[in-house]
């Protein structure tokens, strides 16, 4: 397939934002966009799980039955606070902004120190 | 099975779906299914114990037409909410259709080129001048709308269509998206039993889901279907003939045809009519008493008018205008009938509008039973608008 056969993916016409902020629309798109492809991930998974047991590798109740070892639980825990990390990011920004106020008040603040900081 | 599991028909011409692919169009359709059953209603509780109450206190009154409602509702919260999700589906059902169809767009049109069997024809026009309506904005927002081609002899618009409308119908006009044409074919023989056109034609036909019904309804008819869009009638054409129904598919605009005077007993429509143009509502149904023999019928299947609906539903089904690129939603709603039939040449008198049951009865148990933006084919019933000449 060459690039020139690529499809329009914005429809002609003027999209509708619902909120004052657009901003808002944007993270609803963004957000389901995202729980449309953990949705297929699941999917996939579940396409997995099946096949396994089709071939007799292993059987869903194996997986139920599972035993995570301490090394296992370990690296878990890991990835799922980095996960937890990056999807409440904005969250934990918001606060630890408000931990350096006590350095600055203000973004201002520092767009004047650095332009106010040398006179001829 | 339920209707939200049931999938759609696996004609020839549907595009392959990989696994992701399919995973991500049952998202759009549960997503769809989840928006019209468990957050649409909350409109209506957000009218009745807020919206309403603080206009009632403003003006003494509650609001008196859809415009009334539409001035408080777009400032409620769960309605904002409501629509930006709804809108997102809309734009997730198009992208999921169109990220498969694209990776074998090639495929599929020498698929179509090489269809046959059925004895069916494909005349495309390339002069035809695709109607403003059309190139101003994409219809329901299909990227590159119904006539954009991309490659040679593209069917790509067609087979991104086929797909997406049995998702944003959720399953509920049948395995191949026919439960127009077949409600309209039901009414017909359940009133009209003496009635067997020996030659039909279904305008604005895109990928033939309602007309294959016809072809098989009266195997003795010539069944002849148009179509402004190139792209739409290679696909309906190869699509027909993988489904052993033969039709004669041409690219002309329902305005203006090239058929004979007095050359038609059946010239339906299905949702084509909320998709033109006030001069060219008119024009079509001049046209088609032009086409139509004496005692011929004429019948338009839409979903329902908004006189005498309850503000606020009328309201909610006015979504589309907006909000999924349906500029001429709200207006062919609104349309005087017996005067637009008077100006086509119909005697009114015999204009009828009546709501027609669907035939998808398998699917009965899961519609929501109401006409609400976002649930195509969810009230159970079909408008029509017919004239008899």
């Amino acid at each position: 397939m060459g690039a020139s056969s690529k499809l329009p993916r914005k429809a002609k016409g003027e999209r509708p934002y619902f909120f004052e902020d657009p901003a808002v629309d944007k993270l609803l798109a963004m957000l389901m966009a995202l729980a449309g492809e953990v949705s297929v991930l699941r999917d996939r998974l579940d396409t997995v799980e099946r096949l396994a047991q089709e071939h007799d590798l292993f059987k869903q109740t194996d997986i139920e039955s599972y035993r995570p070892s301490d090394e296992v639980l370990v690296a878990r825990a890991a990835r799922r606070e980095e996960f937890l990390s990056e999807i409440t990011r904005i969250v934990q920004a918001e606060m630890e902004g408000q931990q350096l106020k006590a350095e600055l008040d203000s973004y201002d603040e520092a767009i004047d120190l650095v332009e106010t900081d040398f006179k001829r | 099975m339920q209707v939200s599991e049931m999938e759609q028909y696996r004609h020839d011409m549907l595009p392959k779906t990989g696994h992701d692919d399919l995973a991500r169009q049952h998202f759009v359709r549960s997503f769809k299914e989840h928006l019209v059953k468990k957050i649409h209603g909350g409109n209506r509780v957000a009218y009745e114990t807020r919206v309403k109450p603080a206009f009632e206190k403003a003006h003494r009154r509650p609001p008196g037409s859809r415009q009334e409602v539409r001035t408080v509702m777009t400032k409620d919260p769960h309605y904002r909410m409501f629509s930006a999700l709804l809108r997102t589906s809309q734009e997730l059902m198009w992208s999921s259709t169109q990220r498969p169809v694209e990776r074998q767009i090639d495929e599929l049109a020498d698929k179509a080129r090489q269809s046959k069997g059925a004895g069916g024809s494909l005349t495309l026009d390339p002069t035809l001048e695709i109607p403003r309506y059309h190139t101003a904005v994409d219809i329901h927002c299909q990227p590159g709308g119904y006539h954009n081609e991309f490659v040679p002899d593209d069917v790509s618009a067609g087979a991104v269509y086929d797909r997406a409308v049995f998702i944003y119908a959720m399953g509920q006009m049948g395995p191949e998206n026919a439960d127009m044409g077949n409600s309209l074919i039901a009414w017909l023989k359940a009133n009209r039993p003496e009635f067997r056109p020996s030659r039909i034609l279904d305008l604005g036909c895109a990928v033939g889901h309602s007309t294959v019904p016809y072809a098989r309804a009266w195997t003795d008819a010539e069944v002849h279907a148009i179509d402004v869009g190139a792209p739409m009638l290679r696909y309906a054409h190869a699509r027909a003939e993988s489904l052993g129904v033969p039709v004669y598919f041409s690219q002309q605009n329902a305005e203006k045809t090239n058929f004979a005077d007095e050359s038609f007993d059946l010239i339906v429509s299905h949702i084509l009519l909320h998709e033109t143009s006030e001069r060219a509502i008119h024009n079509i149904v001049r046209e088609c008493h032009r086409l139509l023999r004496k005692g011929g019928l004429m019948i338009h299947a839409e979903t329902p008018p908004y006189k005498g609906m309850d503000p606020f539903d009328a309201f909610m089904l006015d979504w589309d205008t907006r909000n999924n690129n349906e500029p001429f939603w709200c207006r062919s709603h609104e349309i005087d009938l017996n005067a637009l039939s008077a100006w086509g040449g119909f005697d009114p008198a015999k204009k009828f509008e009546v709501m027609s049951p669907s035939a998808h009865q398998v699917a009965e148990t899961r519609r929501s039973h109401v006409f609400q933006g976002g649930d195509f084919g969810g009230g159970g019933v079909w408008f029509l608008y017919g004239c008899e000449k």
